[in-house]
């Protein structure tokens, strides 16, 4: 399991509880799962300071990746009875999907602030030292610095915290590549959607990060491992609760769109790749109707627009600048559509081609709709 | 009067070319997908109720071409490669025709008609003519007759020899000084009918001009004759074979053909009056049985599609029922049948006694439907004429 990995997430939530502030403090990651034993015999030497803040009850969600539900239990290890500690309470459905962790939450009363910066500490030691514990990976620089810059951050960012994961994948990425360097040839897009949640105000944030790996045409075939060809789809519940899978997919068509938006001539539908191979042609034309023209000015005119300098302008450049412009143009017509069918329409539905204004006769149906995108 | 259309010079056509250049342009360079805008034209539609605008002339829409579909981008690619040819022959004031273009690109063009779907869509957004775009045909239509004329400097004199063929003029354009003593214009659809006249003698015996298109008429046989009857003011006869392709050649001189719709006011002659041969003809002239051929399924099928053209109900109702009758009948005979009873047949008993009793008949007619037309606004037509033989002779 050392290669999979792991997201370690504390999550504090306060509170207030007859007019005293409490803080719940979660921490939740991404691992195996537990055992009910390695809970049911720990050991808890009673603290005169911890007992006036806690009532000595930890709340426990775990699951393995092979189980179909999350166990939930408390464990009060003010019992000292270790069979009395543990009372079982009903599992939580995980409908089919593949994950594994364990989340463990206590409450404590205490004021946020106060918590948070000892935490902070607490976690900048920790992890950090386990870091630098763990190897001599270049990236653990990188990471500290992200770490780092949770210090004096009073709220739960999603911006940062998904900056991290993409490190990670980054790294998982670069580890399992296996015969030639990656750093320059990965995609990475971020997307977080967040639900607005139910009155009870249990909202989620789901993150997702999507690397794609281009392959050179030079390497060997041989060269490529299984690995390379290989599409993986990791997944993390950051929290105990389920992930809603609308809320899965959104995370993930935002990262795509991310992706789409920083990487010209990328994730294009088939319809638009179709276009693009008009490109070439579209462009030489174009350069040789303002190139032949016999007028200078139309063609400065033309330059200026393109931005190109008319004193070195030759079919081939000219061409080469105007095809850049054309598949750009075709991608962001390509965003854009999917943008208006995702207004229309659920996202990812099969079915949701959009009807243009006019003149559609020859439209050939289901060509840029997404099939295979179902996490 | 022939239709002239407004800044169609070379230069006035060269900066709209690049008008149309830049402001693709300046979309891409925006970051816009470029769309351009091809007005529709049609000269016909299947509204019976005579409330359509097909004969106006105008556009009845738009076709949206951008970079949103594979089609589009493909059509773009035809039309700005086609587009750049017509500047050069602009700009070096050269002329090619359709198939030269067709042989620059012939593997991106794959077939003809793409070619000249592309001249159509450049003559639209231009709003020109073809030939104002130095792309011409290759002369396909001959001439004959009481006809003489200057072409770009040259002077063809048909009448020192009225029966021998000359080709119509590509260039229509520089045809100057035309001067004739013909009484009619006398439009055949085929050279074999053509060739029989040249060898009857026709012309030597009749004061007129003789023109074939050889078929499908051609752009410049059309605007030739437009030429003429505009210069000339003479009536101007048709004579097709009795079958679907012969009325539809005929449509094609009177009110221009689909896919030129767009120029077809200044392409048609709907002067145009149809001497024939009527499926009558066969029970008049006495053909036998043996020269009359059944209509294949494909006749009948391309009879059904024209039946509902609205210029037919609207204009010529008589036309439309000589076509109903031929479906009827379930026949169709060749011009050439008439020579059944012998090979001078054509030129010495049917066409004198079609046009004489159709000129005088003609004369008298025509007298008659300006009254009637002013009482019903109704056109003179060739077809009242021959019922009106019809009776006469019962």
């Amino acid at each position: 399991m050392t290669d999979d990995l792991c997201r370690l997430t504390v999550k504090l939530t306060s509170f207030s509880r007859f007019g005293l502030p409490y803080v719940r403090i979660s921490v939740s990651d991404t691992g195996v799962g537990g055992k009910l034993e390695d809970y049911q015999y720990l050991k808890y030497r009673n603290n005169p300071i911890l007992a006036n803040h806690w009532d000595g009850m930890i709340s426990l969600a775990t699951t393995s990746i092979s189980d179909s539900e999350i166990h939930n239990l408390n464990l009060n290890l003010k019992v000292s009875n270790s069979a009395g500690r543990l009372t079982k309470l009903p599992s939580t459905a995980k409908n089919g999907a593949k994950f594994s962790g364990t989340e463990v939450s206590i409450s404590i009363s205490k004021s946020l602030d106060d918590l948070l910066a000892e935490i902070t500490c607490f976690l900048q030691k920790k992890v950090v030292m386990e870091l630098l514990v763990g190897g001599d990976d270049p990236l653990v620089s990188q990471i500290e610095s992200r770490i780092l810059a949770i210090e004096g951050s009073s709220v739960y960012s999603p911006v940062e915290s998904i900056e991290c994961l993409k490190v990670g994948l980054k790294d998982y990425v670069c580890k399992h590549q296996t015969c030639f360097s990656v750093g320059e040839n990965l995609k990475v897009g971020t997307g977080v959607a967040n639900s607005s949640g139910s009155s009870q105000g249990n909202s989620q944030v789901v993150e997702a990060v999507v690397i794609i790996s281009e392959m050179s045409e030079l390497v060997p075939s041989s060269c490529i491992g299984e690995q390379d060809m290989k599409t993986e789809v990791k997944q993390w519940a950051a929290e105990s609760s389920l992930p809603d899978r609308n809320l899965a997919r959104k995370a993930v068509k935002y990262a795509l769109d991310d992706i789409k938006e920083n990487n010209q001539g990328v994730l294009l539908s088939t319809r638009a790749l179709k276009m693009c191979d008009y490109a070439p042609d579209l462009a030489k034309t174009l350069a040789c109707l303002i190139l032949s023209s016999n007028d200078l000015n139309f063609q400065e005119e033309c330059c200026a627009l393109l931005g190109v300098q008319s004193q070195e302008v030759n079919t081939d450049n000219f061409g080469n600048c105007i095809r850049e412009k054309i598949i750009s143009v075709i991608g962001l017509n390509d965003h854009n559509s999917q943008k208006r069918k995702e207004a229309q329409t659920f996202l990812f539905e099969d079915d949701c081609f959009q009807k243009e204004d006019f003149m559609d006769e020859e439209y050939q149906e289901g060509e840029e709709t997404y099939n295979s995108l179902d996490v | 009067m022939e239709g002239k259309r407004s800044n169609t010079q070379p230069l006035t056509l060269i900066r709209k070319i690049k008008g149309f250049t830049r402001s693709i342009v300046e979309d891409l360079a925006r970051g816009r997908a470029p769309l351009i805008y091809i007005d529709r034209f049609r000269n016909y539609c299947a509204d019976t109720s005579g409330n359509c605008s097909c004969s106006s002339g105008l556009s009845t829409g738009k076709e949206a071409i951008s970079l949103k579909r594979e089609f589009h981008a493909r059509r773009l690619d035809v039309l700005l490669r086609v587009l750049l040819i017509v500047q050069q022959l602009l700009q070096e004031n050269r002329h090619g025709s359709k198939r030269d273009i067709y042989y620059m690109h012939p593997t991106v063009f794959k077939e003809q008609s793409v070619v000249d779907r592309a001249i159509n869509d450049i003559c639209i957004l231009l709003q020109c003519s073809r030939h104002n775009l130095n792309v011409v045909s290759v002369g396909n239509g001959l001439v004959m007759g009481w006809l003489r004329y200057v072409e770009s400097g040259r002077k063809i004199d048909c009448i020192s020899n009225p029966n021998t063929a000359h080709p119509i003029p590509v260039h229509v354009e520089e045809v100057d000084d035309i001067i004739s003593v013909a009484q009619y214009v006398l439009v055949v659809e085929k050279e074999s009918v053509f060739q029989r006249l040249a060898n009857d003698q026709f012309c030597k015996r009749n004061r007129c001009i003789v023109i074939t298109g050889r078929g499908y008429p051609d752009v410049p046989t059309r605007r030739f004759l437009r030429l003429l009857i505009d210069k000339l003011h003479l009536p101007v006869y048709c004579l097709v074979d009795c079958d679907p392709y012969g009325f539809d050649i005929l449509t094609t001189y009177k009110f221009g053909s689909l896919q030129m719709a767009y120029d077809a006011t200044f392409l048609r002659v709907s002067e145009i009056q149809w001497l024939g041969v009527f499926v009558q003809d066969c029970d008049n002239y006495s053909i036998p049985q043996q020269c009359l051929l059944p209509l294949t399924v494909e006749d009948k099928r391309k009879v059904e599609a024209m039946l509902p053209r609205c210029y037919l109900q609207s204009e010529v109702p008589k036309w439309r029922f000589e076509l109903e009758l031929l479906l009827h009948k379930g026949v169709k005979f060749e011009i050439e049948a008439l020579s059944v009873h012998s090979l001078t047949f054509l030129s010495h008993e049917y066409l004198p006694s079609k046009i004489h009793n159709g000129g005088l008949w003609i004369k008298l007619d025509t007298i008659q439907a300006v009254i009637k037309g002013l009482k019903r606004k109704q056109r003179p037509s060739i077809i009242e004429l021959e019922y009106s033989t019809e009776n006469l002779k019962k």
